[in-house]
């Protein structure tokens, strides 16, 4: 009883800046493919769960800030802003690296705006060396520094840290006067093949019913299916336009003609009944199916495009409390199909 | 029988005779007996078929009605419920009768309901053929046969019980404790699950913890339990010798019921982590049973155990049983947990108890109970027959759990490392042992045959021997 207890008036999460909330009910067409799903038994040969092996944090430096001071002479016509507090700050964050000195060009040493704070950042330098000797922190004097990493944005200044380092490092800059992130590190084999961005939670199956997780992988997880990157598929291949979501929909439709067409070697049984050869007599009977390598077109029947509008709407990339997503999308992310283009 | 009567009067009053008590079983036991290994050979040749299309996909190809995901579930609803149980409900009559010395409560009844077993696992079977399947593991038979059995198990479970009520020997023995137990567990796991999934339409993963744990008291406590129950017959039986150490096996029986249930959750992912950690706890914690139950039949078999392999085709399949019941257990206490989660490693667990554990026990067990019960004699007619289904079950089973076993290894290192190719060391990689796995399962077809025909002959010979020879 206790599983019930714990999960049976679980409800679903608002999203984040919008009215919607997850996981919305599927439409129609993706219900019954739901149902097409459980009938094939395709949760013989795949999971619906996303692993993850760890929740990592990092902080990452998106902005300087504005308190800082110009280091070059007035009416030079240059720039070079030095955020002392944050130089600072970022030493204590990264004892890893060192502490490049900087001079004071000798033409600003009356200036009443940098001088005392130039003079701050001495007496600044001077208390951290004290705090590095008495935890025992021996600070290269070479290599890497923070000077350079206050000079990057957006600045990876800790990845892949426990919660707390990554909290402490976010407040730090942010005293600092610059503005950080934390950011999200979800960890494991199924993140790298790019089989979702997060692990799956039971807020995930909240409208699922059978609840198919699937527990043997023959084939690969389908928890995120509908947002799988091209090149992460078994058999990767390329989006060929910009039309990014019907192109997964032909390519899932393909994939369940046959799925040799896309990848040879595949097991994955071919649904070659879900199609009909000749045009079928019906008003709307959709758009026909090109088929790699094939003259003749097919035309899907209600059952196989209503099976792809299921695999389209699994996705792992809304995070939730108990499951957050990384705020930024890796580069590599497609465009994320919402609902299936086509009826 | 009142208990007013001196226990040695009661018995000599009411007692009735082995020839009794073998009539009351012959209709019911044998038709159980015979259509349950039936099932055995229908079931493993529904799993060959399915277990080639995983390297062959073309195999059966194009028709939705034998593609692996219907082909799969079929197979181990028709080894779970046409084979394993309903050989348990033969064997617990059988020994229900014998060991209570009282003839079977209504046979033609039970009979009947036996019928009715077969029928609704029929529709089951077809029922998933044809895609209504529920999509719950183990629980995949649909409801329009899932009620049917289930009334038909009512049947077959209350005259069973007042049967037992009836027994003239009052001391029960261990065997029928496992009985028992799983005689009323079975009712209780399956109402308590299809009540929650289908009346109560408990919401999201709950129905998959729910299916899960049904599963897991399926075979942990019911199918292990009447394994144990025949084991401790035959093997005291085969080396004539009594039961050593009792006491222990009490421990071991309550330590079953009471963490057996627990485990075997290992396949969720997605559910809150305290789930799996209790299961994989539970998977370790298990062993101590499994060992304590062992235990008194080796202290009761040991110094015998050549001889009475030699002698007895029943020993031999007990002797196998225990075995794997013992590797089964440590198999999933020690690498049951998150590296071989999602693979056939974790998966074939199911096949090594209903056809391992508890089908190999049970072979054993009708081949002494079978011929009792037609010619008379103390064994089947052909030798042959019964060494062929001895060696073909044994290697069925080894190469059923080796071949998942390595595939099962083979896809848990393409989980651990992302940089392993998904088709070519996942996909193409276990083929090899995916054969292992079809050579089984036709092994295994085998050995059911090969019972079959011994089956067959001494109903035959029985005939004969009634109708004074004629044909
Ligand atoms: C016999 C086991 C098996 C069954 C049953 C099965 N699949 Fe597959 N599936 C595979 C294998 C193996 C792959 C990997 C090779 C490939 O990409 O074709 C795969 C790949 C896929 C992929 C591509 C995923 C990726 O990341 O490359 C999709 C989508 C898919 N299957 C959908 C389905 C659907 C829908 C069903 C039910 C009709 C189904 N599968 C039934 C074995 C199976």
């Amino acid at each position: 009883m206790a599983p019930q207890l714990q999960l049976g008036d679980l409800p679903p999460a608002a999203i984040p800046n919008s009215a919607e909330v997850y996981p919305a009910v599927r439409p129609g067409v993706a219900a019954q493919g739901a149902e097409v799903y459980r009938s094939l038994g395709c949760n013989q040969c795949h999971t619906r769960q996303v692993r993850q092996d760890a929740l990592l944090f990092g902080a990452r430096l998106t902005e300087t800030g504005t308190n800082g001071v110009n280091l070059e002479l007035p009416g030079s016509g240059k720039t070079n802003f030095v955020n002392f507090d944050l130089l600072i700050a970022l030493a204590k964050v990264r004892t890893d690296l060192a502490i490049a000195p900087i001079a004071l060009p000798s033409g600003l040493a009356g200036d009443t705006n940098v001088a005392p704070k130039f003079a701050q950042f001495g007496a600044n330098l001077a208390l951290l060396k004290r705090s590095d000797d008495k935890s025992g922190i021996a600070r290269p004097t070479t290599g890497p520094s923070v000077n350079e990493l206050a000079a990057r944005r957006p600045a990876e200044v800790l990845a892949q840290v426990g919660p707390d380092a990554a909290e402490r490092a976010v407040k730090l800059l942010g005293d600092a006067g610059a503005k950080a992130e934390l950011v999200i590190y979800n960890l494991g084999p199924d993140m790298d093949r790019g089989w979702g961005a997060r692990r799956s939670v039971a807020r995930d199956f909240l409208n699922d019913s059978p609840v198919l997780l699937g527990s043997v992988r023959v084939g690969p997880d389908l928890a995120s299916i509908g947002t799988r990157a091209p090149e992460k598929f078994a058999a990767p291949w390329k989006f060929a336009s910009t039309n990014t979501a019907t192109e997964l929909e032909q390519h899932l439709l393909v994939h369940l003609y046959d799925a040799r067409l896309l990848a040879k070697g595949s097991t994955c049984p071919s649904a070659k009944y879900l199609f009909d050869a000749q045009k079928p007599e019906v008003r709307y009977a959709g758009e026909p199916l090109t088929l790699p390598g094939k003259d003749a077109p097919v035309f899907p029947k209600h059952n196989a495009r209503a099976l792809v509008a299921f695999l389209l709407t699994q996705r792992t990339d809304v995070g939730l409390p108990e499951a957050p997503t990384p705020a930024v999308a890796a580069p590599a992310a497609p465009a994320a199909p919402t609902a299936p283009a086509k009826p | 029988m009142t208990s007013t009567q001196p226990a040695s009067q009661t018995a000599c009053a009411t007692a009735p005779s082995v020839v009794e008590v073998e009539a009351s079983c012959r209709l019911p036991v044998l038709f159980l007996s015979f259509s349950g290994v039936a099932w055995l050979v229908l079931g493993a040749a529904l799993a060959l078929l399915a277990s080639v299309q995983l390297y062959v996909p073309t195999f059966l190809e194009g028709c939705p009605w034998v593609t692996y995901g219907r082909l799969r579930p079929a197979a181990i609803n028709a080894l779970t419920y046409g084979f394993a149980l309903q050989i348990a409900f033969a064997l617990a009559l059988w020994l229900i009768a014998r060991l209570g010395r009282v003839p079977l409560t209504n046979p033609l009844g039970l009979f009947m309901a036996g019928k009715f077993w077969n029928i609704a696992v029929t529709v089951g079977v077809y029922g998933v053929l044809a895609g209504d399947a529920s999509g719950y593991d183990l629980l995949e038979f649909p409801l329009y046969a899932s009620l049917p059995l289930f009334a038909s198990y009512a049947c077959i479970a209350a005259w069973a019980l007042v049967t037992l009520h009836q027994r003239t020997e009052r001391d029960m023995y261990v065997s029928l404790w496992f009985v028992l137990a799983g005689l009323l567990w079975f009712p209780w796991i399956l109402s308590t699950a299809q009540g929650l999934l289908l009346g109560w339409h408990v919401p999201g993963v709950v129905q998959a913890v729910v299916a899960g744990w049904f599963g897991n008291n399926l075979l942990q406590i019911v199918l292990t339990g009447f394994a144990v129950a025949v084991l401790y017959y035959f093997v005291p039986k085969a080396v004539g010798r009594p039961l050593a150490n009792p006491a222990l096996t009490q421990v071991g029986f309550w330590l079953l019921l009471l963490v057996g249930g627990w485990g075997g959750l290992s396949q969720l992912s997605a559910v809150p982590a305290w789930i799996p950690a209790v299961s994989g706890a539970a998977n370790v914690l298990v062993i101590v049973p499994v060992i304590a139950l062992l235990i008194p039949l080796w202290q009761t078999a040991d110094g015998s155990i050549s001889d009475a392999w030699k002698a007895s085709a029943t020993f031999r399949f007990m002797a196998v049983a225990a075995f794997l019941l013992l590797g089964v257990t440590v198999r999933t206490a020690i690498f049951g947990g998150h590296f071989t989660q999602f693979t056939l490693f974790a998966a074939a667990r199911t096949d090594i108890i209903v056809l391992g554990v508890f089908g190999l026990a049970a072979l054993g067990a009708l081949h002494y109970i079978v011929p009792r019960l037609t010619t008379g004699e103390d064994n089947l007619p052909s030798d042959g027959l019964a060494d062929l289904s001895f060696w073909a079950g044994i290697f069925g089973m080894l190469a059923v759990g080796i071949g998942f076993s390595l595939a099962g290894l083979g896809q848990a290192k393409v989980n651990a490392d992302a940089t392993k190719d998904f088709l070519v060391n996942g996909v193409s990689g276990i083929a090899g042992a995916l054969q292992l796995v079809t050579f089984g399962y036709g092994a295994l077809a085998l050995a059911a045959l090969a019972f079959l025909a011994n089956f067959a002959l001494a109903v035959r010979r029985c005939c004969a021997a009634c109708c004074g020879g004629a044909r």
